[in-house]
């Protein structure tokens, strides 16, 4: 049995994925101020949770913001094929994909795993997790806690700013004259929505729609977008390792077109080490 | 002997001018705060009590600014767009472009001859461009925005930001830190990320020679440099940039006292 790794460390969190026929193994950490020194403990953790050595990997593939700083990687991807790939593994029918990020947000369209086109936003941090990240350590409820708050709501609060400093400000100001959090949750859902919306319709939207990364896990931002699109849109069991399953699987593709040929893709020659500032 | 009063309300800061008048006599600043209508009355009360004088003895008073609404005691309020217009006009009569950073807008305006309003764009959407981007850098730096503009000046090799939007260039900065920038690199980049914002609107209103820049931004002598830079031309700065609407807010009084 062949085994390969994928890898992506983004703006917030790393995640590893161990693949073979299936999912062996995968892991979330989180990227830190220091993700240099993540990358191979994340990996070790993972390889120890697979029962497996680093010697058993048969080829790794590095994605994501931070995919240059894993020295252990045999090559680097862009998250954007990576994402493609994994979604198209795990939910062959979707056509468009919407990827919520930490620091970044981004519309995919892909055909037979193959991405046909995309947009992205990762210059202005509204309509991405560091808004919701922001306004929930404002209104002092974990992030992870936001989905299931906002369907208490009643209505949702009207958040007029778009920016992120300026939402926070009147998000605490509608709080202190008595709105209530609910509604003030399902308020910044519709925000980031309407911003992801108007970001992803650049391309043309087909269904199946599916959701990956951070924001996918919060049932409150799916709905608010569902309210947008006007479908459903699926969301894949464990959203956030969608890249790093998108890595191993590219990975594995790369080994057998190798094998096919009778050769051995070139590997990195590192072992599980940290990357050097600024290699 | 007429005093009158300028009042501008700011989202940041609130200022007072009086002037004896076309002629500044006094000034205050204080920050706003929550209470506006408070705000006003006290620093209206410190820049007058410099000269000795009470509120009573105001022949004509005009508010302006984001609070202008709350300040009850104003005979007339104008916007801060013509407050601003008003003041550079008086102080620098050759500007035809002003650039005002305020502590949460960004205003470019373009006078004409006369020194009216020709036409202006106001940055509401995005804070990259304005004071709050500095304030925030200045806080995670642990040093105050005045400080802002000298050290900058003493940089070697400005980093590069990636984006003007606050809160990503919050997250650039802290990792840069984290590399070792030093803090004079980092407020240079920023200074400059922050100008290209700035004169991305300053194109959108229609730049034309000469330019002035005002509000507390423009304390910020980097930043202006940085501005001068991206425009290739040179800018005014007012001694006092951040009472400049106050100041077009009393002179606009003086006017309206006469003609009553």
């Amino acid at each position: 049995m062949n085994y390969f790794a994928g890898i992506d460390i983004g703006s917030t969190m790393t995640k590893v994925v161990i693949f073979s026929d299936t999912i062996e193994a995968s892991l979330i950490g989180p990227t830190g101020p220091e993700h240099r020194k993540l990358a191979n403990k994340v990996m070790e953790e993972t390889l120890a949770k697979s029962g497996l050595r680093f010697e058993d990997i048969a080829y790794i593939v590095a994605t994501g913001y931070g995919r240059i700083n894993v020295p252990f990687a045999d090559r680097q991807v862009t998250e954007i094929t990576c994402h493609a790939k994994g979604l198209h593994h795990l939910l062959p029918s979707v056509k468009t994909i919407v990827d919520i990020g930490g620091q970044d947000s981004k519309g995919i369209k892909i055909h037979d795993g193959k991405v046909t086109s995309f947009v992205m936003n990762d210059k202005c941090a509204a309509g991405t997790g560091r808004f919701l990240e922001i306004i929930a350590d404002s209104l002092g409820i974990p992030l992870e806690k936001l989905g299931e708050i906002s369907l208490t709501a009643q209505s949702a609060a009207e958040i007029s700013s778009t920016c992120t400093v300026f939402a926070e400000h009147e998000v605490i100001n509608k709080l202190a004259s008595g709105e209530s959090i609910a509604n003030l949750v399902a308020g910044i859902h519709e925000s980031v929505a309407t911003r992801v919306y108007a970001l992803v319709k650049k391309l043309k939207i087909e269904p199946d729609v599916a959701i990956t990364g951070g924001g996918a896990k919060n049932i409150g931002l799916v709905k608010a977008l569902e309210g947008k699109f006007g479908f459903p849109i699926m969301v894949p069991p464990e959203p956030l390792i969608t890249g790093a399953l998108g890595a191993a699987l590219v990975g594995k593709e790369v080994y057998q077109k190798y094998a096919a040929d009778g050769q051995m893709p070139t590997r990195s020659g590192r072992g599980l080490e940290e990357a050097k500032l600024f290699s | 002997m007429t005093y009158v009063l300028g009042i501008d309300v700011g989202s940041g800061y609130s200022k007072a001018v009086v002037c004896e008048d076309t002629s500044i006599r006094s000034f205050a600043v204080m920050p706003s705060g929550g209470d506006y209508k408070e705000v006003a009355r006290s620093v209206a009360k410190k820049a007058l009590s410099e000269l000795g004088l009470s509120l009573n003895e105001v022949a004509y008073t005009v508010a302006g600014g984001y609070g202008a609404s709350m300040v009850d005691f104003a005979d007339h309020s104008l916007t801060d767009i013509s407050c601003h217009a008003a003041g550079i006009h008086h102080i620098f009569p050759s500007v035809k472009t002003v650039i005002d950073v305020g502590a949460q807008f960004t205003r470019a305006i373009r006078l004409d001859d006369a020194g009216r309003i020709a036409n202006f764009i106001l940055n509401e959407k995005c804070a990259g461009g304005s004071g709050k981007f500095l304030q925030t850098i200045a806080r995670i730096l642990s040093m105050d925005v005045s400080e802002i503009g000298d050290l900058s000046l003493t940089a070697t090799k400005p980093v590069e930001f990636t984006t003007a939007c606050a809160v990503f260039a919050e997250s650039e900065a802290v990792s840069r830190i984290a590399e070792g920038a030093a803090p004079a690199d980092i407020l240079a980049g920023l200074n400059k990320a922050m100008a290209s914002k700035i004169v991305t609107l300053v194109t959108r209103v229609g730049f034309a020679p000469d330019c002035a820049v005002t509000g507390g931004g423009a304390k910020n002598n980097g930043l202006v440099r940085a501005i001068e830079e991206e425009l290739t031309a040179t800018v005014f700065v007012a001694n006092e940039p951040q009472i400049t609407a106050a100041f077009g807010a009393a002179l606009t009084a003086f006017e309206k006292f006469q003609t009553r």
